[in-house]
């Protein structure tokens, strides 16, 4: 299997996770990233940004070998097959999920089965705590090898994998994979408690446990309609990303996957956008899932408590707003640096914020039949705020670093946001005395946007009221509602956007300067975003096409980061990314409903 | 002097478990003594912090009678004399305690002469309960030296 300068191609990775955490398996057999106890934790294995300082988990025949690989169907196990000329292993790895009784705080189970003939295997695991940075030995504790960093300590178990070889920091081993037979070796890792050591009949029953448990989750979804597989993989994906402490959902599972690669356009998503929360309840209640869609939006009302009536861009999984951007020293995913934690854009105003959480709310209200009554008071002085302060310029849906801007797409969420108030007031959701003056916004800001956000030679929507460019965010207009789909001016918009920032199956977000070095990749959820504009324009059949050739793009267990390389094909960013998912879903649900 | 004991002994495990957990915030140890306890009754990790933390306060009573006889025996008590039984109390702890009677008795913790076999074990404490985190025993004496200075006042002042 090829490394590039010891980093696999993003695609090559596939997810597995717990609700808690997401790690990232290569399709070589190595966990090049872990962040524990947490998704947004410090990582305990991250090769996937310094190959030589970061740690892994490798696990590969000593052999050379090809590799297939799949998710354990309708679950988020995943199997990695590898064939060798001595013969065939299967090996499983799982985040187990936790039974009745005392399992590990976090546990990483990978699993090897012998299909045919006798290969020789190694592992090695190089925990490197706090992000690479604590290099701590291992040591054994009754008899296990642990090694531990403060308050955070991994253990590792073996059964029929070989003997265990401390090396300093680091501990290995060989061993021969007949067929038939099982070997198991188990990641155990505790924080700020002792670690607990299971045994290997309980790791089976937790491994078996949790491929039952998620496939009763997949079976509960509810969607038959075309790309069932795909959209199904998207949930799981989705879920994945769901942080089960507190329901938030992460953007992404990693920091800083460059958007060019090289380039210093590295980002960290490990946490949760309230931008996003209109496509994910779209998503989640599409797909049948109301627990989730609800625990979200509770979450996102609990987390913007603090900073009430203003939504902050985005907040950590537990609710916290302490995202402070810092740099590591580390190398970068194929040097791409600087590698970044936390997120400098949660300081940023984004207006098409609020939209995009009114419109989440009238989601929720329709499904279920009603609103929390404090909830309704909170969005209803939510469009108090974005009727005095819409007028103001702000960084965008892109969050672009360049100085703040009248932006098209922010001043026509802010219309939605207004439109969604005033309906949800009318059904005696929302407190209505303020109704009237949201009406009045709602109609200045379109005049604003029809006077100053249209270009007639472009024909589409600006980007900005200072920059005739055209824009994918833009598409949001359709989704969101902002008009009739069929309006004349954002038929205009969504042929315009297919026109200049198009490339086959590939949208690009803007060809404009954004304030950044470089240049990225087209935006997965762009793609998709046109996919279900066009079916909701009532171009089904285009849509359809388009959409085929998308779902093709996947990786080959179903995933998506968060751009693609159009001339190679290459991932480019965070993976996997929330947001293409969300997109992906909503498209084809988009099609099935036009259909 | 006995009531004095005993309301300190209340108090002075409220300062102990907040000062092991602060400890534990700022990732100086793995030490969770409530977990450790409970543990013990069940596998439930629910359970086990509720049992535990139960556990904790009546043993933190407990251990007060035994500090309020030693105070009856010398005479003596106060701030000083409580805070040097506390000490010795953190030490007794990670040399035999915690680190040979606890995984001597409670069923799920591993001791030299296990491996992990068909149930799951603890980690063990380790002398010293080094493998809790080098800074476990520093925590240990700070929150046991707190008790003790605590149970010591409140007695004089009830005597």
């Amino acid at each position: 299997m090829a490394r590039r300068d010891g980093y696999l191609p993003i695609r090559d990775y596939a997810a597995i996770g717990d609700g808690r955490t997401v790690a990232l398996v290569g399709s070589d057999g190595a966990v090049d990233w872990l962040c524990l106890p947490d998704l947004d934790s410090a990582s305990v294995f991250a090769a996937l940004l310094d190959s030589e300082q970061g740690g892994r988990f490798a696990l590969e025949p000593s052999i050379p070998y090809d590799t297939r690989r799949r998710y354990v169907p309708e679950t988020n196990v995943l199997e990695t097959t590898f064939t060798t000329a001595a013969g065939t292993v299967r090996v499983t790895d799982a985040m187990t999920l936790p039974l009745r009784g005392l399992t590990p705080y976090r546990e990483l189970v990978r699993r090897v089965d012998g299909v045919a003939g006798e290969v020789p295997m190694r592992w090695v695991v190089e925990p490197r705590f706090a992000y690479g940075s604590k290099r701590q030995p291992f040591n054994r504790h009754g008899g296990v090898p642990v090694a531990a960093n403060g308050s955070d300590a991994v253990a590792v178990l073996t059964w029929d994998a070989g003997r265990a070889e401390i090396d300093a920091a680091s501990v290995a081993g060989r061993f021969r994979s007949r067929a038939g037979q099982s070997s198991l070796l188990v990641l155990s890792a505790a924080h700020q408690e002792p670690l607990v050591l299971p045994s290997r009949d309980g790791v089976e029953s937790r491994l078996d446990a949790s491929v039952a448990s998620w496939r009763t989750w997949a079976g509960e979804r509810s969607y038959e309609g075309p790309w069932r597989e795909a959209v199904l993989r998207s949930a799981l994906a989705l879920k994945l990303l769901v942080f089960a402490p507190s329901g938030a959902i992460a953007a992404a599972a990693t920091t800083s996957l460059p958007e060019e690669i090289g380039g210093g356009r590295n980002w960290d998503y490990r946490f949760s956008w309230p931008r996003d929360a209109a496509f994910t309840l779209q998503a989640l209640l599409a797909l049948g899932c109301g627990s989730e869609a609800r625990a979200f939006f509770s979450w996102l009302l609990h987390a913007s408590q603090l900073t009430h009536p203003r939504v902050q861009v985005l907040y950590r999984l537990n609710g916290r707003d302490d995202t402070h951007e810092r740099e590591l020293p580390l190398a970068g995913y194929r040097r791409s640096s600087p590698v970044r934690i936390g997120n400098g854009a949660r300081a940023q105003l984004q207006l098409d914020v609020y939209g995009e959480v009114l419109a989440a709310a009238a989601l929720l209200a329709a499904f279920s039949g009603g609103l929390d009554r404090d909830h309704g008071r909170r969005l209803a002085e939510m469009a108090d705020l974005v009727s005095r302060i819409w007028r103001r310029p702000d960084a965008g849906i892109w969050e672009v670093r360049a100085t703040p801007a009248q932006f098209i797409q922010s001043k026509m969420m802010c219309a939605v946001a207004l439109d969604r108030a005033v309906a949800l007031a009318d059904g005696g959701y929302l407190p209505g005395k303020n109704v009237g003056r949201w009406r009045h916004e709602a109609a200045a800001i379109r005049v604003y946007v029809e006077s100053a956000g249209y270009s007639e030679p472009k024909q589409s929507y600006r980007r900005a009221a200072t920059d005739d460019g055209v824009d994918a965010s833009l598409l949001l207009g359709v989704l969101a509602r902002y008009d009739r789909p069929n309006a004349p001016r954002l038929v205009a918009t969504v042929a315009a956007v297919r026109r200049v920032l198009g490339h086959g199956p590939f949208v690009h977000r803007y060809l404009a300067d954004d304030g950044l070095p470089g240049e990225d990749g087209a935006f997965i959820a762009c793609s998709f975003w046109l996919v279900e504009a066009l079916a909701r324009q009532g171009r089904g059949d285009d849509a359809a096409e388009l959409m085929d050739e998308l779902v093709g793009l996947s990786n080959d267990v179903g995933l998506y980061a968060e751009e693609i390389d159009p001339a190679s094909g290459d991932f480019l960013g965070n993976f996997p990314q929330g947001l293409s998912h969300l997109a992906l879903i909503n498209a084809a649900v988009a099609i099935a409903e036009m259909s | 002097m006995i009531w004095g004991a005993l309301i300190g002994g209340l108090l002075g495990t409220v300062v102990l478990t907040t000062v092991m957990r602060a400890a534990g915030e700022a990732g100086l140890t793995r030490m969770d003594l409530p977990f450790l306890l409970g543990t013990a009754f069940t596998e439930d990790r629910v359970r086990a912090k509720l049992v535990g933390y139960a556990l904790h306060f009546v043993f933190g009573l407990v251990f007060a009678l035994g500090y309020w006889a030693v105070f009856a025996t010398l005479d003596r008590s106060g701030v000083l004399v409580g805070a040097l039984l506390g000490l010795v109390h953190a030490l007794f702890a990670g040399t035999a305690l915690v680190s040979v009677i606890l995984p001597a008795v409670h069923p799920r913790m591993g001791t030299g002469f296990d491996a992990a076999g068909s149930s799951p074990l603890l980690e063990p404490p380790g002398f010293m309960l080094v493998n809790y985190g080098r800074q476990t025993i520093a925590v240990m004496i700070a929150a046991h030296v707190a008790y003790g200075a605590i149970v010591g006042e409140l007695a004089a002042r009830a005597a």
